[in-house]
């Protein structure tokens, strides 16, 4: 708790600060419209700040900054500055909705983004009818989220800019299909994202590859700090190939442990959903082994447009770092309700939220189109293999592959996933 | 399959030894001092970034980390006992918790500030990033050198305690406090040896984590609970106890993952439970008079 509240407080002063720089500059070319709404226009980001996955906070709000101090400094968002405010997640439920209710009802936030626990992001999701603000989820990945409180529920006020775990179980499997491997095993976490993954990735497999077998599967706690016995585990099943949904420092504990355990001589082929997070490319370094396939939920080499090129470029310069995939989806989140707002030249609720509704937005991971049934952004996220290359001081993807979209993001009325 | 359960049984025991090098050192200390030491898994974490610190400033030489960071670790031990822990020990056991929960949470976010928030974490030593094949599947040597110096830490323990007159002393005050101050023990100087020790082997242990498992801030909070279980298991204050204590949980772990994936989490506080219902001083306790 001392953590988040000492956070709050130095976001805090920084974004007024810069806030406050922004109303001062000159007001960039005349581009954005005064629509003379209230000022500021607050925007509540929640995170996980603080133990051994802090790291993925700094990262989103590093990308929030970034798009804030950008938006700020171009005339705002139709003439009116944002405002930042960033609480710790903590990945609980109970933290979560706490913080949702302090940024609305205390503070007067005007919009929540953020998220990276999918039981916070179901939870919250929950109350936004209640608080009645627009929550753009950013890290969560859980479908439920979209197909369940969006599609099914009609909790309107619900979105999500980040690709769900269609990416992880389901476009996945379209790179392991043309792999020349047969028998797979998983090790991931225990919980409804590691479980969901390895649902999502069994059934489509075997519908597009009837051939192959599911040998072996072990799901870890969250905070294992030893994957030892899970590597020794599913070793014994004799997979040709593992997939592996493990995120953050346990990705990167259970990759340095499964090459201590010979893992990657004796498979052929080896899948992290999470592996191209930049916290796992830093963590591994040198050790991570070539050839693994990896992805994200953005991943800074792709596409190769000018507006990525100018983001990573941004970023680099603000904060001396490549973007993680979730600076890519806090950045697009506040550019999403800057359009969606001057579309709708208010801050009302529903018209905010029509306005949102198949909406086209331009971001650094590409074009992504907000889906109106279920408000889920749609864009292509490439997988890819890990390299080692000098011009970079972390790990790079190479040998990109995406998968078309139409194929791997599941559609309405979105049938139940039978594996 | 007989061979595929004792390799699981092995690499059980290498997860033990982690656990064993802190709750050997929470132990002595709650066994002498009479201080439940929350911050505990906190000196582990902080003996994983000073070997890391260690580590890069030396060049990359592992060695020479393992050596210097955990004395390092020993050295704050001395701070926190010299400058702070002393002051509670008559207190409220409430206050003692306080302040070395206080440490917790003070040293957590001062690794985030001088080291950052990102995950750390060297690449293995050359001579120990080999396997060998035992029960036909590759474990690795790095493995068996932790098994190697978990026992060592065990023997040298036990030769300390049991053939020193250190160890004597140390086993005097934590028998009975008050009688060995009465004949003549220096106990302000034995409590702090001791603390130092407790917080040399927590330092170890991280030190000996650094190549293969992730150095994250937090990284404390994560096997502190489980060393606690392993110390209420073994009886507070046994060091003999700790140590079976630690091999149990390391293979009800292993093995809990294999037969009971979906219990696992349960097992071990079960366990525990149980041990505690026959025999609420634990495994090796002294039964309070």
């Amino acid at each position: 708790m001392a953590a988040s509240r000492r956070t709050t407080r130095r976001t805090f002063l920084k974004t007024s600060a810069a806030g406050l720089a922004a109303l001062a500059a000159p007001r960039g070319f005349g581009a954005t419209p005064d629509l003379k709404l209230k000022k500021p226009i607050k925007v509540g980001c929640q995170t996980i700040l603080s133990g051994p996955l802090g790291g993925y906070g700094e990262f989103m709000r590093k990308g929030a900054v970034l798009a804030m101090e950008e938006i700020n400094a171009s005339g705002g968002v139709g003439g009116s500055p944002l405002e930042l405010n960033f609480r710790d997640e903590e990945l609980k439920v109970d933290v979560g909705v706490k913080n949702a209710r302090y940024f609305v009802d205390d503070w007067g936030a005007d919009f929540l983004i953020g998220i990276d626990s999918s039981a916070v992001a179901l939870a919250v999701g929950e109350i936004m009818p209640t608080l009645n603000r627009i929550l753009i989820v950013t890290h969560g990945a859980t479908e439920k989220f979209n197909e369940d409180l969006v599609y099914r529920k009609h909790i309107k006020q619900c979105f999500r800019i980040c690709v769900p775990v269609y990416q992880d179980g389901i476009a996945s499997a379209f790179i392991a299909k043309d792999l020349p491997v047969k028998k797979w095993a998983t090790i991931s976490p225990d919980y409804e994202y590691g479980h969901t993954s390895w649902k999502m990735f069994r059934a489509t497999l075997k519908r597009i590859k009837p051939e192959v077998q599911f040998v072996g599967e072990s799901f870890a706690k969250f905070g294992t700090v030893d994957f030892s016995s899970h590597i020794s585990k599913v070793m014994g099943a004799q997979p040709e190939a593992i997939f592996s949904t493990e995120w953050g420092g346990e990705a990167v504990t259970m990759v340095k442990q499964a090459k201590l355990f010979k893992v990657f001589d004796q498979t052929k082929a080896f899948m992290i959903a999470m592996g191209s997070a930049m916290d796992v490319l830093q963590g591994l370094g040198a050790d991570y082994p070539e050839g693994v396939w990896a992805s994200g939920r953005y991943y800074f080499g792709y596409p190769d447009s000018p507006q990525n090129k100018k983001f990573v470029e941004t970023f680099r310069k603000r904060w001396q770092s490549y973007p993680s995939y979730v600076s890519e989806t806090s950045y697009a989140a506040l550019y999403a309700i800057k359009k969606a707002v001057e579309k709708a030249k208010t801050l009302d609720i529903d018209p905010v939220i029509a306005a949102l509704e198949g909406l086209q937005v331009d971001r650094p991971a590409g074009p992504c189109t907000i889906r109106k049934e279920d408000h889920q952004a749609v864009y292509a996220v490439p997988w890819g293999r890990i390299k080692h290359d000098p011009n970079f001081p972390m790990p790079i993807l190479g040998d990109l592959r995406v998968a078309p979209t139409d194929e791997y993001y599941r559609k309405p009325p979105f049938p139940p996933v039978e594996a | 399959m007989g061979r595929v359960l004792l390799f699981q049984g092995l690499v059980g025991l290498t997860e033990a030894m982690y656990l064993w090098l802190v709750a050997a050192g929470l132990s002595l200390i709650f066994g002498v001092l009479r201080v439940l030491n929350f911050a505990h898994g906190a000196l582990y974490m902080i003996g994983a970034y000073l070997t890391y610190a260690v580590f890069r400033a030396c060049g990359g030489n592992f060695w020479i980390a393992l050596l210097v960071g955990p004395v390092l670790v020993a050295l704050f031990g001395w701070v926190m006992e010299v400058f702070f822990l002393r002051r509670v020990y008559r207190a409220d056991v409430a206050f003692q918790l306080l302040l070395t929960f206080a440490f917790v949470l003070i040293l957590d976010d001062v690794v985030k500030l001088v080291f950052g928030p990102v995950y750390q974490s060297p690449p293995t030593p050359k001579s120990l990033s080999g396997a060998v094949m035992v029960f036909g599947s590759p474990l690795p040597t790095y493995h068996l050198f932790i098994l190697a110096a978990g026992g060592l830490v065990a023997l040298g323990l036990w030769l300390f305690l049991e053939k020193t007159r250190w160890g004597l002393l140390v086993r005097a005050t934590a028998a009975d406090r008050e009688m060995a101050r009465a004949l003549g023990v220096r106990s302000s100087r034995l409590f702090t040896g001791v603390f130092m020790l407790g917080a040399w082997l927590a330092g170890l242990g991280g030190a000996l984590s650094i190549p293969v498992r992730s150095i994250s801030p937090g990284m404390g909070e994560l096997i502190i609970i489980e060393a606690f279980v392993v110390v209420v298991l073994g009886g507070l204050g046994s060091l003999r106890g700790a140590f079976i204590g630690s091999l149990a949980i390391g293979l009800l772990h292993s093995y809990g993952i294999v037969f009971l994936p979906v219990f696992e989490l349960a097992l071990a506080y079960l366990v525990m439970a149980a041990v505690l219902v026959v025999r609420p001083w634990g495994l090796f306790g002294v039964r309070e008079a």
